[in-house]
């Protein structure tokens, strides 16, 4: 609860609306203590008078009625009677979609006919035959605008009730031998109610509206009791000759819907489990850049270079540095292997060489990535859009999530080249085709004109390396290609991938957290660990003898073919958060050969060998040994 | 940024589509053409058969389309002749031979004759005619004391009547009487309604629903051909909306002008026409039982509610204070030494003390709106504010007009003390001879809601009916409003003072007492 | 497809015959009768009788539904007290006029709504979505009946920009600008609240689906920014707008009734609710039916719409 205020409070719009329902409300609750001219007391003689007449501070209606007054007093009912709208309508409307969408079946489908009759009614005239049928009067027209709104709480609480009826824990009570009714009470309501105050929130301000609406229309208050809709309606013969007569209630009905409004939205974002986690934002379409430190030069004649790369998420207050400073580079024809636990950074690190890095909260803080010498992390959007895919492409992990679930995959990659160069409708076909046959696709033809939701698992990530493939591009980063497919078909790919780097002489930065795959694919490969690189060499010395404790520790894990997977839980403890970097070694306090030294100042990524650097002060001299302990 | 520059183009476009909606259309504010008036009416008629309608705001179309055998002269409410040029009546008073006016055609090229007069009656009386089922015929029993009608001659009709009724030629001039084509009925059965044809000034043109009624000069009009060439009504419901197309010009005449906007249209560009009419706006009380069983409960609510503040402030105007259930229209009827209750609320409070009701309680029936009943929310609110100044103790219940007459008309037995009602006629008699006698109460299928009972009142009224001697009539009607007003069965209001608005460019336009809306000697430039 | 078409059609007819078993009810229920209201001051409890048994109202209540319901099934809806005319012909012509205020009200609040809401999550929490937020706010929270008031106030009556009331001017040619002079002001204050409601919800289905991997992945091939947005998300997004739009459309045709009857706009709204104040029995059963039918088959074109757009749908 009181995280659910803190979260309110955060929003600053809806406190806003807060503050201001809590003015309105606290002068409706207040209204009878003030001293307010009596609000039917009429003085005919001093009709229309204007606003900031002596002694009525908004002016008279058209009998002389102190408008202020009306005012306060039609905000308090008009208030009540929203509330008690939404409170009755969402209560029944909740109970019948509990019971439709809990016991299902025929009940359900009767129930929901029913919901169906009621919403395709018009609402205004089911509420003024309501009204036309029970007399006019306020109450009646609540009961009418509570009735209409019904249907809509009933088919919305019934969705989020299907769900949950089907969930183990309903089951599990069920086996228990609890009553239905018990179970709704205990299990489901509480799963509910949070939809339902979201729901009520963000409809009470439409129920004010709707109640206005009825009391326009002469079906509401019964005069000479005034609500903020009836106000409207009375004023309205006058509203040429009077505007203010109109102008203060509907400005009324205006600020107190708007706020209700704001605060509804307040409520649904502080509550909604999917808006909790973050804030729901959009990626822009490139990482934001905000280099501090100098740039540092480019070296040597790598095609793509990555010097001193520093990637941070800002959230809120907290930084999370992701990419803590990486030196890679790779050569064309070469392929670089990039491993790693989960969070070690390794695909920020990728997805920053195209400011591809979601951005907020990604940022880009310093170093610089160079390709053909030029630095991609300082080039402006419209660079660095004609350079994506065309130069530089990815290949990502989870097909499924990733190709567009409403293209043909015929047209998805077609647009990969039409967006870099135009290329006409058949000549675009017959290209996409050519792409599906490269990656090995049967029935190609036929297959370019399928969604991706119509292909299997290693199909789709042949669709995501045709693509890729689509520009002949110099430089492919692929992350994680091959984590979610099963090992007959990871295999497949991988002998794919290695195929067309030699025909094609690609080059590739691979990111995986599996050195099977690396032992199979790459000529080197680097290690990552917190945010920046541990050991880098090339993959056969590596492989035969890692240098750095988690290196060793990394490869304890290699899946065996056939063995399946296994996970990295093996290594004892957890990687460190990224916001709370430790001094020293990062990797110290899971490493049984840590000193007091591994827990001071930087330690540099030294050259071991030749072509071998490891971030270690104590790097393991003798493999073999290693392993035994 | 390129959404940038995309909202940008967003909001150009958008600036063009309203620079194309605002300035590229037509003018909004087209002036109506020359010779073509158009009236702004309340409502959409209901039909143009003038048997079948009962609205005031129907009768503004048809008075133009059709005529009766007879008519009010011009700022009266006496008959003259019309499509009968004379006529006699028999010494009982139960005989009635007219004598048709010679040479006129209905707009559909029939001729009008004595065969065609019987028709328009038999129509309406007689269950077994033809045509009987193109009705309903909600006021046929303004002639429900006709036995018979005869074409006594080509161009002669005679009506007998069961007994003496003196309202019976007064009701000929009223639109039941008004005399539609035969072979236009024929031809269109229960269409008629919306394909009407009569002998009046103007021809029914083209009834566009919702938007307008077109009728055009009748150029052969027996009378003199119109000015105008046609007239547009336009059905405009919401008074606020009709003010402001009267405003920008969309309609020359506005009726029922509503007394919060008559302030708008002083000056010279508009005219404010006012005329008082046979309406009278009153307060049915319940004295069968309740506070308002006791005469001097019924005096207190007489003294204690502000007429003047009511007719002034909440109507601007647009009415006079009535005086009794008579309104002053019928000028020969009305006694002009009646003199109003004055508002006098210590009187009230006293007469309620000498009841022994201080604070009696009330339930009060108030309507949103209905035929006549001018600006019944404000005006209930405000005899309510009054009456709870003396000590009432006032409930309201707002109905809509038809649920309203539906619990108004049975009578108010046990369900109010109070009721709204008001009344237009074209006859002194109508109103207390429906409303104020003993054999009118609702369980005898009249609307004495209130069960006042005076047999003083029952004697002076049947005999007003039949006497054929206007005079007489006149001093009947005298004495029953004295005795009414002491017996104070109603809180009489208001007598409205109808009223439209013309601009400029309208000519030769006046009100008629009887509500109708003659435009045959307007002009319009 | 067709097969799916047919079977939701069929699925509509119990809906349909309990909509008419409700309205029947419901006008049943109502005080008051079609005699009283066509009779007015002169309608005594023996008029009214005799009236009613005139208009065929004396029969028991059983009856007279499957009287009704037998005469519409073949296309007669019966005759209209108050309007002595066939509920048919008042219903078709009034249905038209408030198509047109609907429709319109409905295009622009779909084109609006997509627009302000693609637009504003893209430029999230930037001055343009501040902005949009803002209006659209305004727009939610502002009943539209005020809104028209105001809108007659200072547009028709104080600046003269357009015609006050009415569908078309009553002297000459009835050409599409002249619809549209008098179609602007009805259409705008119908739409605002709707277009509201789409820009919320279309902010926020873009901001969702623009966090997704195929966003990136559109991103990562190099396509513009513009085809990102307006091609791969809002089409994903649509997906989520259309259902709504589907309500928004109920929520026009019912909210046209206030329009119609602030800008005496000849429509079905305002119609009926004079019809259920006459007590017009046979125009309020008719017209409801009717309507509803409408509501119910563009909701299955919406369904079928929404199969079309999504191929992940089965049908």
């Amino acid at each position: 609860m009181s995280n659910f205020l803190r979260l309110l409070a955060r929003n600053k719009l809806a406190l806003g609306g807060l503050i201001v329902m809590g003015i309105v409300i606290f002068f409706a609750l207040i209204t009878p203590l003030l001293p307010l001219a009596d609000p039917n007391v009429t003085n005919t003689a001093d009709r229309f008078q204007p606003v900031f007449s002596e002694g009525a501070l908004l002016g008279t209606d058209h009998l002389g009625r102190d408008l202020l007054s009306r005012l306060m007093w039609g905000t308090r009912l008009s208030l009540a009677v929203g509330f008690a709208a939404a409170i009755i309508a969402a209560t029944i409307g909740a109970a019948i979609g509990i019971i439709a969408g809990y016991y299902g079946g025929r009940t359900d489908n009767i129930i929901m006919r029913g919901v169906d009759m009621l919403m395709a009614f018009p609402y205004i005239l089911l509420a003024l035959a309501i009204v036309a049928a029970l007399g006019p009067g306020l109450l009646n027209a609540l009961i009418a605008v509570a009735a209409v709104n019904i249907p809509f709480f009933a088919r919305n609480i019934r969705g989020i009730t299907v769900g949950i009826a089907n969930k183990e824990f309903v089951d599990a009570a069920r086996l228990a031998g609890k009553s239905d009714a018990s179970i709704i009470l205990s299990e489901v309501l509480p799963n509910v109610i949070p939809v339902i105050v979201i729901a009520m929130s963000t409809t009470i301000g439409w129920m004010i509206l709707e109640t206005a609406g009825l009391s326009f229309l002469g079906l509401g208050s019964q005069p000479p009791v005034a609500d903020l809709g009836s106000m409207l309606g009375e004023a309205r013969s006058a509203l040429i000759t009077n505007p203010h007569t109109s102008i203060v209630p509907g400005m009324m009905i205006l600020i107190i819907v708007m706020a209700i409004n704001l605060l509804g939205d307040g409520v649904r974002d502080a509550l909604d489990p999917r808006l909790k986690s973050g804030a729901l934002s959009r990626p822009m379409p490139a990482t934001r850049v905000d280099r501090k430190g100098p740039i540092p030069e480019a070296e040597g004649d790598d095609l793509l270079a990555l010097r001193g790369l520093e990637t941070q998420f800002h959230v809120k207050d907290r930084v999370y540095k992701a990419v803590g400073g990486v030196d890679l580079n790779v050569r064309p024809g070469e392929c670089l292997g990039l491993i790693g636990e989960s969070g070690s950074g390794k695909s920020v690190t990728a997805l920053s060489v195209m400011g591809l890095v979601a951005s907020p909260p990604g940022v880009i803080t310093g170093g610089a990535v160079y390709f053909e010498g030029e630095d991609l992390v300082g080039a402006p959007y419209s660079k660095l859009r004609r350079m994506r895919g065309k130069r530089v492409a990815y290949i990502f992990q989870d097909p499924l999530a990733t190709l567009h679930p409403l293209y043909t995959i015929g047209d998805q990659l077609i647009e990969a080249v039409s967006c870099h160069r135009p290329i006409g409708k058949s000549e675009g076909r017959a290209h996409a085709v050519e792409l599906l046959r490269q990656v090995r696709i049967p029935n190609a033809e036929k297959r370019v004109d399928s969604y991706p939701h119509e292909l299997s698992g290693g199909m789709r990530q042949r669709v995501g390396i045709a693509m890729a493939l689509a520009n002949d591009p110099e430089v492919i980063i692929a992350d994680e290609p091959t984590t979610a497919l099963d090992v007959t078909v990871q295999a497949q790919v991988l002998t794919l991938l290695d195929d067309l780097r030699r025909e094609k002489g690609l080059a590739i930065l691979f990111i995986t957290h599996d050195f099977g795959v690396v032992a199979q694919l790459c000529d080197r490969v680097a290690v990552m660990y917190a945010g920046r690189i541990v050991e880098q060499g090339p993959t056969d010395a590596i492989l035969n003898a890692p240098a750095h404790p988690y290196t060793s520790k990394l490869m304890a894990c290699v899946p065996e073919l056939g063995e399946g997977r296994r996970r990295l839980e093996a290594i004892p403890g957890l990687p460190p958060v990224v916001d709370k970097l430790p001094d020293g070694c990062a990797f110290a306090d899971r490493c049984h050969v840590a000193t007091d030294a591994c827990r001071r100042g930087e330690i540099p990524l030294d050259p071991l060998s030749d072509k071998r650097r490891v971030r270690c002060i104590h790097p393991v001299s003798d493999p073999a040994t290693e392993a035994a302990q | 940024m390129s959404f940038l520059n995309l909202s940008r183009r967003a909001a150009l476009a958008l600036t063009a589509a309203a620079a194309v909606a605002l300035g590229g259309l037509s003018p909004a504010t087209a002036q109506t053409p020359p010779g073509v008036l158009v009236v702004g009416q309340i409502a959409e008629p209901q039909a143009l058969d003038p048997h079948a309608v009962t609205a005031v705001n129907d009768f503004r179309i048809l008075m133009n389309v059709y005529d009766g055998l007879v008519r009010y002269a011009s700022g009266t409410l006496e008959v003259e002749p019309a499509l009968a040029t004379d006529w006699t009546i028999s010494d009982d008073g139960t005989v009635y031979t007219f004598t048709l006016r010679e040479g006129v055609s209905f707009h559909d090229g029939s001729p009008f004759n004595a065969e065609a007069v019987v028709f328009n009656f038999e129509r309406m009386l007689n269950e077994d005619h033809p045509f009987h089922d193109t009705g309903p015929f909600p006021l046929s029993f303004f002639f429900s004391s006709v036995d018979s009608v005869e074409a006594t001659g080509d161009m002669e009709v005679t009506f007998t009547l069961s007994e003496p009724y003196a309202p019976f030629l007064s009701n000929l001039a009223y639109p039941t009487g008004l005399i539609v084509s035969p072979a236009a009925v024929e031809q269109y059965g229960a269409d008629f309604g919306r394909n009407p044809s009569g002998t009046g000034a103007f021809r029914f043109e083209e009834w566009r629903s919702n938007e307008a009624v077109v009728v055009v000069a009748n150029p052969d009009y027996w009378d003199g051909a119109p000015a105008l060439e046609a007239v547009v009504f336009r059905p405009i419901t919401d008074a606020n909306t009709r003010t402001a197309e009267m405003l920008a010009g969309g309609i020359d005449v506005m009726v029922e002008v509503p007394p919060v906007a008559l302030g708008e249209f002083e000056g010279d560009a508009f005219t404010i026409h006012e005329q008082a009419g046979p309406h009278v706006w009153f307060l049915i009380l319940n004295a069968l039982e309740g506070p308002f069983a006791d005469v001097r409960v019924r005096q207190a609510a007489n003294y204690a509610v502000n007429r003047e503040a009511i007719v002034n402030d909440v109507l601007e105007g647009t009415a006079e204070v009535a005086a009794g259930p008579t309104p002053p229209a019928f000028a020969w009827a009305y006694n002009d030494e009646l003199e109003p209750y004055p508002y006098d609320p210590d009187r009230a409070r006293e007469l309620l003390a000498e009841a022994g009701m201080e604070n009696p309680e009330i339930t009060f029936y108030v309507t949103e709106g209905g035929s006549g009943m001018l600006d019944p929310i404000a005006m209930g609110t405000a005899i309510q504010a009054d009456l709870e100044a003396v000590g009432f103790d006032v409930t309201i219940e707002t109905y809509e007009w038809n649920t309203f007459l539906g619990r108004v008309n049975p009578g108010l037995e046990g369900e109010a003390d109070m009721a709204e009602m008001a009344w237009m006629t074209n006859d002194p008699d109508t109103l207390p001879y429906l409303a104020l006698r003993t054999a009118a109460w609702p369980d005898q299928g009249g609307f004495n809601s209130g069960y006042y009972s005076n047999p003083e009142v029952d004697a002076l009224l049947e005999e007003a009916r039949t006497a054929t001697d206007q005079d007489r009539r006149a001093e009947l009607y005298r004495e029953m409003q004295v005795i009414v007003q002491e017996d104070a069965p109603w809180v009489f209001v208001a007598n409205w003072v109808q009223n439209a608005v013309t601009n400029d460019r309208v000519e030769g336009f006046g009100l008629e007492p009887s509500f109708f809306l003659l435009l045959h000697d307007v002009a319009k430039n | 497809m067709a097969g799916y078409i047919l079977k939701r059609l069929l699925s509509a007819i119990p809906v349909l015959i309990g909509i008419s078993v409700i309205v029947f009810l419901i006008m049943a229920m109502i005080p008051g009768d079609p005699a009283t209201a066509i009779l007015g001051s002169y309608a005594t409890p023996e008029n009214v009788a005799a009236l009613n048994e005139d208009l065929g109202l004396d029969e028991p209540l059983v009856t007279r539904y499957f009287i009704w319901l037998s005469n519409m099934v073949q296309g007669d809806f019966g005759r209209s007290f108050a309007l002595n005319r066939p509920v048919l012909d008042e219903v078709l012509e009034r249905f038209g006029a408030t198509l047109v205020l609907a429709g319109t009200a409905f295009v622009l609040c779909s084109v609006f709504g997509i627009a302000a809401g693609v637009i504003s999550a893209a430029n999230q929490y930037g001055f343009g979505d501040k902005a949009i937020t803002f209006v659209v706010l305004l727009g939610i929270s502002i009943p539209s009946f005020f809104l028209g008031m105001m809108m007659i106030l200072i547009f028709a009556v104080n600046l003269r920009w357009f015609p006050v009331s009415g569908m078309w001017p009553i002297f000459g040619d009835r050409t599409i600008w002249v619809l549209l002079d008098h179609l602007a002001m009805p259409a705008i204050a119908l739409a605002v609240v709707a277009t509201g409601v789409v820009a919320r919800l279309s902010r926020s289905a873009m901001l969702e689906v623009l966090r997704q991997d195929f966003i990136r992945t559109a991103r990562a091939k190099g396509v513009r920014e513009n085809s990102v947005i307006w091609r791969h998300a809002l089409r994903a997004a649509m997906v989520s707008i259309i259902p709504v739009l589907g309500i928004q459309a109920g929520f026009v045709l019912s909210g046209a009734v206030y329009i119609e009857m602030v800008f005496q706009w000849p429509g079905v709204g305002r119609m009926l609710v004079d019809a259920i104040l006459r007590r017009d029995i046979l125009l309020v059963q008719g017209g409801v039916v009717f309507i509803a039918a409408c509501y119910v088959l563009f909701n299955i074109a919406v369904d079928v719409a929404q199969s079309l757009l999504d191929p992940r749908i089965k049908t």
